[in-house]
């Protein structure tokens, strides 16, 4: 009787996790390279899970293919969302291999690294095209938003109808400019934030609760 | 001095990066766009009290105009409306009569000019800037009937393959993924959004492989 008990309740379990309203939604983490995308996942990651998500680095495609971290469940008043984080690797319209030999990366290396990254990048609009339910678009705050790629990326996610969250990132350096980020997407929430930091964190936690939850 | 800003009145030089993020005297972000040959009117110099425009109009009489010359400038709606040498209701377009014209001809001529000009680099860029499907999808459908209408083509069984021709076209100009050399790549980020397979590996022969449909898995 037990054993059966037992199995009913725990096959109930399973169901409701199953048909949970509450299914995690899967969130990419776009941008353009180096703006911050694998710290902010890491960030994440590791203030509700304990994991990392990816290596960090100044070496711009340093992430060249999608990396997923799934059931991240963020505790926002009294509830909780879960939600997968897919950290995107940068996305351009160029990559060259030249840029990688700025970073003391031989030749042999700097073309597969370029060769990956350009991978990474057609398999990141292909993710958005049909594998995420929302974004969080990282910007450096410090570098010009307006630009093809930014542009065109945020045209594409609204011609998804998917919630996007603007993220003006690295406002801990000098030339960090928030204003300059909403005034280029009005139409979008811009939240301002250090990943690196941890700077303002808890407002990020809220909207993505608030857009993803 | 093309652009000026219609809230402060400062004004950038053509081609300026500064007002891409609005004014950063007053925060405006709208301009208006004034080619170079509109700048040689009284208009702009009567604020600025600048003296490249003194040629223009060397007589006293301008310093009368200036009021009227003003006020119509912000009538123009935006660098659009003014470079695409919007139809003015007023109807002497002729130049010669500029020097011993109106005040109120000044004007016309300054807003009838720029249809003549040539391009400048703002324009050029947003000619070159890439449009998005919906635009492009936009773009093809008149062709076609404009087509038809315009002369007697071998009877048009139906319309799509004059389309799909311009598409196909299209994706061939704007392949997904462009190698320059080994290492060196440029992408159509469209044109990877929109295609339906995954590009998972890129070969140094410029060929790359992809995983189709049918050998799609759901989880990785």
């Amino acid at each position: 009787m037990g054993l059966l008990t037992g199995l009913r309740d725990s096959i109930s379990r399973v169901t409701e996790r199953l048909f949970s309203a509450s299914d995690p939604k899967r969130i990419g983490i776009y941008g353009p390279p180096n703006a911050g995308k694998t710290t902010l996942a890491n960030r994440i990651a590791r203030d509700w899970t304990g994991d990392a998500v990816g290596p960090e680095s100044h070496v711009p495609h340093e992430t060249r293919r999608a990396r997923r971290k799934e059931n991240v469940e963020i505790e926002r008043n009294g509830s909780t969302v879960t939600i997968d984080i897919v950290d995107t690797p940068g996305v351009t319209t160029k990559v060259d291999y030249k840029e990688f030999l700025e970073h003391d990366i031989d030749e042999e290396d700097a073309v597969r690294r370029s060769r990956e990254a350009t991978e990474g990048v057609a398999e990141a609009m292909h993710w958005l095209r049909e594998d995420v339910d929302g974004v969080i678009y990282v910007l450096d705050s410090t570098e010009d938003p307006f630009t093809q790629v930014n542009t065109m990326l945020i045209g594409i996610i609204e011609s998804q109808d998917l919630p996007v969250l603007i993220l003006a990132n690295k406002t801990d350096l000098e030339g960090s400019n928030i204003k300059q980020i909403e005034n280029a997407f009005p139409q979008h929430q811009t939240i301002p934030l250090s990943a690196l930091e941890g700077d303002n964190m808890d407002e990020v936690y809220d909207m993505i609760a608030e857009y993803f939850g | 001095m093309p652009h000026q800003c219609t809230n402060c009145e400062r004004v950038f030089a053509d081609g300026s990066k500064e007002m891409l993020s609005g004014c950063p005297d007053c925060g405006g972000n709208k301009f208006q766009f004034k080619p170079d040959s509109a700048t040689e009117t009284p208009t702009l110099g009567d604020d600025s009290g600048g003296g490249d425009d003194a040629e223009t109009t060397p007589d006293p009489s301008a310093d009368a105009t200036s009021s009227p010359t003003r006020e119509s400038t912000p009538r123009t709606p935006s660098a659009d409306a003014a470079a695409a040498g919007d139809p003015d209701p007023t109807p002497t377009p002729e130049p010669s009569t500029a020097a011993d014209a109106t005040p109120g001809d000044d004007v016309i001529e300054a807003e009838s000019d720029p249809s003549v000009l040539t391009e400048d680099t703002a324009q050029a860029d947003a000619r070159s800037d890439v449009v998005s499907a919906d635009e492009l999808d936009d773009a093809a459908s008149p062709p076609p009937s404009a087509d038809d209408a315009a002369r007697a083509v071998p009877p048009t069984s139906d319309e799509s393959p004059g389309i799909d021709d311009l598409r196909a076209e299209l994706n061939d100009q704007f392949e997904s993924i462009k190698i320059l050399e080994p290492g060196q790549y440029e992408l159509n980020l469209m044109e990877l959004y929109d295609r339906q397979e995954c590009i998972i590996s890129l070969q140094e022969d410029g060929h790359y492989v992809i995983e189709v449909a049918d050998t799609w898995r759901d989880d990785a």
